[in-house]
């Protein structure tokens, strides 16, 4: 459960909805000054969150990696579950952690912060890496991490090969407009990782016109009533055996298909701040063009 | 048993104006939406609306407010306890784990009817538990503890099974059962819990005779003729039916089944045939406007239609437990 909590936290993160759910678990934690990795870094690395997981696993030496979470292997949530699947897994309890007698912990913002408090109490070095919620958190994210692994240079490799993705991405003609609506009936607003993804694909965000809940909450009815120019539509695979999935299942949702564009990221897509949100925004820009075109046909009908 | 002083509709008339009341309800839910009369879609848009999101809301909100109104007048004057209710006496949390584990071990998804049968199931296991647990002639209290005791257990097992399924929405999950939601609900699954509701209703409203018999107590039953065995069975089965069914595509909505009969009492007298009929029709007419509140609510304060139930209904639990103390020392 522990190792789900700030899963979940993630999920919604993009609603900004973590609030309301993961509760006052999430309130202590903050973001604390990096100890940055001198000289030889860290060897025995545990991390706690999946996108922490995701940032040392890409950036550091398998060698050095003692744990990450079991999410990370997750092929629902993780980008990368192939290069996880050889690496050790942690529960995400302290003691836990503590049996991989870690030199550094890397951990994120939501659900673990009773852990990351007790660990630093034991002594431990923890380093918490602040959610990304732009781009910009993005670079941050990785420069955190980079720097707390001690491989800033492989770091900046990677935001420089992320920049050059992005600036491959030109906008032009109108701007279409789109809404990413998540299982559970949840929509992306304005400060999450999915709006600027639309924008920097060239769309604008429809959210604010569907008057969501402040969880992020619209109502079908409106959807249909209002359609975007792009749907986007953001499950998790393996989602059939629940409830909330059937938000994505009605009939109404699939009525509305057949009317206007729909994309479907997956949200592995959006969960984490790392550079493969660039896959996203590279498969919203490829779809733009049909979008604009279907646009301009309704327009003459 | 006085047959209520301040009764002044004939038993017809009653059931007229709580009748019309339950279609005035259903036609405002129909009404009512963030997309308004549909003045603003297109008319595609307009049709998918009514008929895909509104038509299926509510029909739902009818047909499991019905249920819950019906089963807690027929709970309460079957046990002849007060505090007598699907959700209290654990009856739709045993529901809602029997849906849980129908979806989450697939067999949802290998034939639609497994979800409400599923229900139905948990809610007829949750039934034995507490008769197991208290005996039929449990006091009004004992009764509430097991109840409690397996809605506890219920829960808990539900939480096990979202958690060892490894879903990442466990939580959102565990609110939409425990909390209950009529929100973007589909016709597809009206399709599926409505026979078994229906008959779960229809078999519920027979027993209304034999509950009237009831009150002069189980001999003058049984010399009127009353087979006390059949009544139990179709006690049990008519509330697994319609609570089970109901709960299975909604989640848990509590406390309609309990006020909506002691709201009513005074109108009926204690004459449950008529009771019966009136908590039917006024349970579909208040879990109808609920839901419409909650939307026109909805941009500015999010509520599941269960925390409104319980809102409305807790504090009237509340006072019916104190009631019951005082009746009791």
């Amino acid at each position: 459960m522990s190792a789900l909590a700030p899963t979940l936290a993630r999920l919604y993160r993009t609603a900004a909805l973590a609030p309301a759910i993961a509760g006052c678990v999430m309130l202590a934690a903050a973001a604390r000054p990096l100890a940055a990795g001198e000289g030889a870094g860290p060897r025995r690395i545990v991390s706690l969150d999946l996108c922490t997981d995701q940032l040392l696993i890409e950036l550091g030496d398998a060698t050095r990696i003692a744990a990450v979470t079991r999410l990370a292997r997750d092929s629902r949530l993780s980008a990368i579950p192939g290069k996880a699947a050889a690496l050790s897994t942690t529960r995400g309890e302290a003691e836990d952690v503590l049996a991989y007698d870690p030199d550094l912990v890397l951990a994120g913002p939501f659900g673990v912060s009773p852990t990351v408090e007790l660990l630093r109490r034991l002594g431990r070095n923890v380093v918490v890496v602040p959610l990304a919620q732009d781009l910009a958190g993005v670079r941050r994210a990785v420069r955190a991490v980079a720097s707390a692994i001690g491989a800033e240079q492989r770091g900046e490799a990677m935001i420089a090969e992320f920049d050059r993705r992005l600036a491959r991405i030109a906008a032009v003609g109108p701007r279409p407009t789109a809404i990413v609506y998540q299982i559970g009936g949840i929509a992306s607003g304005p400060g999450s990782l999915a709006d600027a993804a639309l924008n920097a694909a060239g769309f604008s965000n429809l959210y604010d016109a569907y008057r969501p809940t402040r969880s992020g909450r619209v109502l079908l009815e409106s959807l249909i009533a209002w359609p975007p120019d792009l749907l986007v539509l953001t499950g998790y695979g393996g989602e059939d055996r629940t409830s909330v999935a059937d938000s994505l299942r009605h009939p109404a949702l699939a009525a509305l298909r057949i009317w206007r564009p729909v994309l479907e990221l997956p949200g592995r897509f959006w969960l984490c701040g790392t550079p493969h949100i660039a896959d996203a925004i590279e498969r919203l820009a490829g779809v733009r063009e049909s979008v604009q075109e279907a646009m301009q046909a309704r327009t003459r009908r | 048993m006085t047959m209520g002083g301040s009764r002044h509709f004939a038993p017809w008339q009653l059931l007229a104006v709580l009748g019309a009341a339950a279609v005035a309800a259903f036609l405002i839910s129909l009404a009512t939406g963030p997309a308004g009369l549909g003045i603003n879609a297109a008319g595609e848009a307009r049709l998918l609306i009514f008929r895909e999101i509104r038509l299926p809301r509510a029909i739902l909100g009818a047909l499991i407010g019905g249920a819950l109104g019906l089963s807690g007048a027929v709970l309460q004057g079957y046990l002849r306890n007060p505090l007598a209710e699907a959700s209290l006496l654990g009856i739709s949390s045993g529901a809602a784990l029997g849906a849980v584990l129908a979806i989450q071990l697939g067999l949802s998804q290998l034939f639609a009817l497994a979800l409400p049968i599923g229900g139905l199931i948990g809610a007829l296991a949750a039934m034995f538990a507490v008769i197991a647990l208290a005996g039929l002639r449990a006091g009004a209290i004992a009764m509430l503890l097991a109840g409690l005791a397996v809605s506890s257990i219920a829960t808990a097992l539900i939480s096990l099974v979202l958690n060892l399924a490894h879903n990442p929405f466990a939580s959102v999950e565990m609110v939409f059962w425990l909390m209950g939601s009529l929100a973007d609900r589909s016709l597809p699954q009206v399709w599926l819990a409505a026979p078994l509701m229906l008959a779960g209703m229809a078999i519920l409203l027979l027993v209304g005779r034999a509950l009237d018999a009831l009150t002069l107590g189980e001999d003058a039953a049984l010399s009127l003729g009353i087979d006390l065995a059949h009544t139990r069975w179709a006690v049990i089965v008519g509330t697994a039916l319609s609570v089970g069914a109901a709960t299975a595509v909604t989640g848990v909505i509590g406390f309609i089944g309990l006020i909506i009969p002691h709201a009513l009492r005074p109108l009926t007298g204690h004459r449950p045939s008529l009771l019966l009929p009136a908590s039917l029709l006024a349970g579909a007419g208040m879990l109808l406007l609920a839901d419409a509140a909650l939307r026109l609510m909805q941009p500015w304060v999010e509520l599941r239609i269960g925390v409104l139930t319980a809102l409305l209904g807790a504090p009237f639990f509340i006072w019916l437990v104190l009631r019951t103390r005082r009746e009791l020392l």
